[in-house]
């Protein structure tokens, strides 16, 4: 076994170098640049978070602008809306882009903000597709024992768009948020007979209360559906 | 908590019985009227008693103590985890859910202390439902019981294998009945507690708060299934 694997390292090596000669491109490296695109834009992210000498409202905004410059936001509310987007009137999808795109920032920012003064550490990539990868890290918070020990476990999915990465989804232990939030407006829709004016209406009312400085937990009940 | 769940079982098994339909919307939720009224119920008694009794147990009883607790009633779901470990083939698993039994109960003090994973056997937790989504048998339509919450066919039967996978179960204890509901009542209070502020944002930053529970229930128990792994090839297209 041993000697077989002996033999085959040269051709192994061979044949790598000749892809490399003949330009083809080599399977780890677009991964590896997925890998470091995370770890770079996350820390990135969380640093913004975790500066307090800026004032809140100026944070918000610096916050928003990154997040905006990493995400495309547009694809992730094509996702969530689905095939609604295709029977709603075009107004209506409009008000949808327009509140999700709101919403989405708010959420990501009060979900991110748990996690400022963590670590963020990338533990692999896999490439699903051409330019489609799942980027797997952990994240640590240093000062407790007991998330050294047991670090959450959050993935990234990034895309390649016209050249360049984007992340379009995230997963929390296993839960990714995109498609949360699509079952959850198929849901909505089919509890009011498919107004996506209604859900639009309702994810500025959400987005309202998450902007207005409170933390979601201080605020009332929603009311069922 | 155990006879609540055989009897969650029978009634649910007849249930299923008598109204087998096809639900038209893909989710797979076929009883979503019914199951959203028992959420409903869940939910109310969860903010009257679940969660001010959470509350008041965060804020009455120090860190320590609850870390205690919490480590106890983890260290008596072992041997269930280390059982489910093996019917899946995960040979190494079930040695680490081995050692953490032997090495929390003894220097652990009765699993007071968690010294296994201070010393890199971390915690990981198997059940029946998972063992049989590991053999390939598919979740069946989601359903929500009264008190016990998302409960689908195969969590829901999985759970009642595991009362049998417990050795509890037959260690011949004089006050059983008191000791299981007490075990029960411990338990439904630490899993409360420990998930006082993430259920509140869930909840208040849900445009649908059913669907989202209906939907972080299924990815994380899929997560649980998959032992972590992240779930590559069936995710959506974008």
């Amino acid at each position: 076994m041993n000697k077989l694997r002996f033999s085959a390292l040269p051709a192994i090596a061979a044949l790598a170098g000749l892809l490399a000669l003949t330009g083809q491109p080599a399977q780890a490296q677009p991964s590896a640049q997925a890998q470091s695109y995370v770890q770079q834009n996350i820390e990135k992210g969380l640093q913004i978070l975790n500066d307090r000498s800026v004032p809140d409202a100026q944070r918000r905004q610096q916050f928003r602008n990154f997040l905006l410059s990493l995400t495309d936001i547009q694809r992730i509310a094509n996702f969530t809306l689905g095939n609604a987007r295709r029977t709603a009137a075009p107004q209506q999808v409009q008000a949808f882009d327009q509140a999700f795109k709101d919403y989405a920032i708010s959420i990501y920012e009060s979900r991110l903000s748990k996690y400022s003064g963590q670590t963020l550490k990338v533990t692999g990539a896999t490439e699903r597709a051409a330019g489609d990868y799942v980027v797997s890290t952990t994240l640590v918070d240093p000062n407790d024992a007991d998330s050294r020990r047991n670090p959450l476990q959050v993935d990234f999915r990034v895309q390649t768009e016209n050249g360049h990465f984007v992340i379009i989804d995230v997963a929390v232990a296993g839960v990714w948020l995109g498609i949360e939030e699509r079952d959850q407006f198929a849901s909505f829709l089919s509890e009011h007979n498919g107004d996506v004016g209604a859900l639009a209406r309702h994810l500025q009312g959400l987005t309202a209360d998450l902007q207005s400085g409170k933390h979601p937990s201080d605020q009332p009940d929603n009311g069922e559906h | 908590m155990r006879g609540l769940r055989i009897f969650g079982a029978l009634m649910a098994g007849l249930w299923l019985a008598g109204c087998a339909t096809q639900d038209p919307s893909g989710n797979n939720d076929p009883f979503e009227n019914t199951n959203r009224a028992i959420f409903a119920f869940d939910d109310k008694l969860d903010q009257m008693f679940f969660l001010p009794g959470a509350e008041f147990y965060v804020n009455t009883v120090p860190e320590p103590v609850r870390d205690g607790v919490h480590n106890v009633l983890t260290n008596l779901d072992t041997p269930v985890t280390l059982a489910n470990d093996f019917l899946q083939g995960e040979l190494d698993r079930g040695g680490e859910s081995m050692m953490r039994l032997v090495v929390n109960t003894t220097v652990g003090v009765g699993g007071i202390i968690d010294v296994a994973t201070k010393i890199g056997i971390p915690y990981h937790e198997e059940d029946f439902g998972q063992t049989l989504g590991v053999w390939g048998v598919p979740e069946g339509p989601y359903l929500v019981l009264p008190l016990l919450g998302p409960d689908p066919p195969r969590d829901l039967g999985g759970g009642i294998v595991d009362i049998f996978l417990d050795p509890m179960t037959y260690i011949n204890l004089r006050e059983h009945t008191l000791w299981s509901a007490g075990r029960g009542f411990a338990s439904t209070l630490d899993t409360r507690a420990r998930n006082i502020d993430t259920l509140k944002e869930v909840r208040a930053t849900s445009v649908d708060y059913y669907a989202t529970i209906r939907s972080l229930y299924r990815q994380n128990r899929n997560n649980e299934i998959r032992n972590g792994k992240a779930d590559i090839e069936n995710l959506p297209n974008y």
